[in-house]
């Protein structure tokens, strides 16, 4: 299609006159604006032309003109809708008209629809079966590929972990572990709730594959929230534990002295140190550590608890994780629960060099907790068919045995945890202490031996210590036993005659306790030996009244005579030093004088001479009294 | 079946759908199969053109050979779903290997304590010859 020659057509350039007045005057009308020419201009477009232009230009690479008609055409049908909605009008219709004809040839009553009869492709049979084959082939190469695929998959699992299958290692866990399948996940369990714990953190942690595994029959697996782990080869499952359960606990203990430390005890994973705590750790470390540490926070928990709860003289103080008593005056004890997560283990790692690592605080502290789980899951026999679980046995009898008031309140007394590992804190510090004091004597004092023997078996808060005080080579001649039974806060003595004193936590007492005993051994010793020598035992005092004032106790004497009774010993036992005096009966420088003229009183005896104990030979100190009165007894 | 029928409902459902995912695995790839033989025959009437359904039909066999892949896999899937769910709910064997770990862990304990005590007995044995050595020596 050709168009004629294409005519320009100008308006003109005066206005056009809108209206004359009466006297002739002609008011314009104002000139078009830009857009109002514009829209005027495409009224007059119309569109089934434009198209037609547009295919034609396509075709034809027309002029220009019909490019920019185009342009003004889509420019300006932004404003005169009335040429769109006829378009849309029209569609309209003819969409309509289509779907009545549709709907009538759907009945197949009035109209049917025939195909247009084609030509009939003419296609070879051997293209077809080679269509056919290939596409056979095109579907077995799908076959064998996921086969192959699954082919490999299981090579890969039997060659790399021959005994490290994802499903052996669940087997594994579920033979150590509490495990169960929520939905998709399985949720494991390493809380003590089962063995009787009523501490309210859930222990669960969550068991996935590992990533590198195929995906081929992997259970699916919920993202995890650390983020993508390291690969780890040596297992095919992986643990994922809460954030709070990370990291490495333990309990610390310690024994403080004015800022001193007494002893410490570390509780930590039982038999091992700081296990470290990178993420291929194995599951069966990573779960144990992470079962320590809830371990430890209930531990700890329990004790503030206690801590806050209990009235002591003194109360006990919770800071943060840092729990601090009073055992004995002065001396204080620290629990504090020490938790450092993975990230920053390094620093806080513990001073390994704290020296007194006290396994008996740290067991002790383990098996209290153990024995409260252990009452909470195991009640006393018989139970009741119908009563309720938890009352103690004793508490069962009181109805039968009709137990007071006074009975029953006993009963509901328990000790708390605290207590208990207060106790054991004091009796550990009293334990130490007079083993120091019976340490130091037996270093001190030389002559007579102080011999300690511990018991072997003892409680926690009750061990004994036997003494005995002997003269070496005169052990069969007397020996003082003593029995010192520490307790929590007090001593018990019993003496060699059956008396029983009773000391309090200060370690002087015992001191002098002891120091009073060797004077007293001493004294008896002498006697014994004394009796065996044939001297007679004129007399003894244990609590000396005359002499000098000691400083701790009383000092001790007796008074000997020989077997003529002509020579007289005296001793006289203070912790400081010994004195020995003789004296002759018939005495030597005798002078009658004014008033004693008779020669009779020289019998009397004269004075006492100090023997001077340093200068005499003899191992020790009954060896030169035996060796004092061989020579008295020979010279007479 | 007297056991199945002791078990909770919720686990006689997942049981019973174990079956079924195996039976419908199973089918699917025996009907895929045979389906894709079908088509290798190649006696359709159609009003499509051969070269169409040619296309058509290698589309369909592609797919379907697709099909019997996943079936294969989902009944690998179904192994393991089995294999956890033996292994997280075999109650008698979690019980024996409980009942063989409390075992292990006595005799351990059971080991350590004879060990302390022999270790008791022989310092008290030597502590017996040093203190006799110590009392009797010139020292004390």
């Amino acid at each position: 299609m050709s168009y004629s020659v294409n005519i320009s057509v100008e308006a003109p350039t005066e206005n056009q006159i809108q209206e004359i007045t009466y006297d002739g005057t002609e008011i314009y009308q104002p000139p078009l604006t830009l857009s109002e020419s514009l829209a005027k201009y495409a009224q007059k477009i119309d569109f089934s032309k434009t198209s037609e232009v547009e295919i034609k230009k396509e075709e034809s690479n027309e002029d220009s003109k019909s490019d920019t008609d185009s342009k003004d055409a889509f420019q300006s049908s932004l404003w005169p809708w009335d040429s769109v909605r006829n378009k849309l009008r029209n569609t309209l219709q003819e969409v309509c008209v289509l779907a009545d004809v549709l709907a009538i040839a759907k009945d197949k009553r009035y109209l049917v629809l025939d195909p247009v009869q084609q030509e009939p492709l003419e296609t070879k049979p051997m293209v077809q079966i080679y269509a056919r084959k290939k596409a056979l082939a095109g579907a077995a190469s799908v076959l064998l590929a996921g086969s192959e695929k699954m082919k490999n998959s299981q090579n890969e699992a039997a060659r790399s972990r021959t005994t490290l299958d994802f499903h052996i290692e669940l087997l594994r866990l579920r033979q150590n572990w509490r495990l169960k399948k929520v939905s998709n996940t399985i949720i494991g369990d390493l809380s003590y709730r089962t063995t009787g714990s009523k501490y309210l953190q859930t222990g669960t942690f969550e068991v996935t594959k590992a990533e590198d595994e195929e995906k081929v029959t992997s259970p699916p697996s919920s993202p995890l929230p650390g983020g993508p782990a390291p690969v780890k080869p040596t297992s095919a499952l992986r643990v994922s534990i809460p954030s709070e359960l990370q990291g490495v606990a333990y309990i610390e203990v310690l024994c403080q002295k004015d800022q001193e430390d007494l002893c410490t005890a570390n509780l930590t994973l039982l038999g091992s140190g700081p296990p470290p705590s990178n993420p291929d750790m194995h599951w069966q470390q990573k779960l144990e550590a992470a079962q320590n540490v809830l371990f430890c926070k209930e531990l700890f928990n329990q004790l503030a608890k206690e801590a806050v709860q209990l009235q002591a003289p003194i109360p006990h103080m919770v800071v943060g994780n840092q729990i601090m008593a009073t055992v004995l005056p002065g001396i204080q004890l620290i629990i504090a629960l020490r938790h450092s997560t993975s990230s920053d283990k390094k620093q806080q790692n513990p001073p390994p060099s704290k020296s007194d690592h006290d396994h008996v605080l740290e067991h002790s502290l383990h098996q209290l907790l153990r024995e409260v789980h252990h009452k909470n899951t195991h009640h006393p026999f018989p139970h009741p068919a119908t009563g309720p679980l938890g009352p103690s046995k004793k508490r069962m009898l009181a109805g039968p045995t009709a137990a007071d008031r006074y009975e029953l309140l006993e009963m509901t007394k328990t000790q708390t945890l605290l207590e208990q590992i207060v106790q054991q804190a004091q009796h550990f510090i009293m334990r130490m202490r007079t083993e120091y004091v019976l340490d130091t004597i037996a270093k001190e004092v030389k002559d007579p031996l102080i011999t300690s023997h511990w018991n072997t078996l003892n409680s926690p808060t009750q061990s004994c210590v036997k003494i005995h005080i002997s003269t070496h080579g005169y052990d069969a001649v007397c020996r003082t036993p003593l029995i010192i039974h520490v307790g929590e806060k007090s001593l018990k003595c019993i003496c060699r005659d059956g008396k029983v004193m009773n000391m309090s936590y200060e370690p002087q007492e015992l001191r002098d306790l002891i120091f009073c005993h060797i004077n007293q051994h001493q004294i008896l010793a002498v006697q014994a030996l004394a009796k065996t020598m044939g001297w007679q035992a004129l007399g003894n005092s244990n609590h000396l009244g005359t002499g000098t004032v000691e400083p701790l106790g009383n000092a001790s004497s007796c008074l000997l005579s020989s077997p003529t009774g002509d020579r007289i010993i005296a001793v006289r036992c203070e912790p400081s030093d010994t004195q020995v005096s003789v004296a002759h009966s018939p005495r030597q420088d005798f002078f009658p004088s004014r008033l004693v003229t008779e020669r009779k009183w020289e019998h009397l005896g004269g004075q006492f001479r100090d023997v001077r104990l340093d200068k005499m030979e003899g191992r020790n100190f009954l060896h030169k009294m035996e060796l004092l009165m061989a020579s008295l007894t020979s010279s007479s | 079946m007297s056991l199945s029928r002791s078990l909770p409902q919720s686990k006689e459902a997942l049981l019973k759908s174990y079956r079924t995912r195996l039976k419908d695995d199973v089918k699917s790839m025996l009907e895929n199969f045979e389906e894709i033989v079908k088509l290798s025959k190649g006696e359709h009437d159609t009003q499509l053109s051969r070269m169409t359904q040619c296309e058509q039909d290698t589309y369909e066999m592609h797919v379907r050979a697709a099909n019997i892949v996943r079936a294969g896999e989902s009944l690998m899937k179904l192994v393991s779903d089995i294999k956890q769910y033996l292994i997280l709910n075999d109650f008698p064997s979690v019980n024996e290997a409980i009942t063989h770990n409390s075992k292990v862990f006595r005799s351990k304990q059971a080991e350590c304590d004879q060990k302390l005590m022999s270790l008791r007995d022989d310092m008290a044995a030597d502590l017996y010859d040093l203190e006799e050595e110590y009392y009797s020596s010139i020292n004390k």
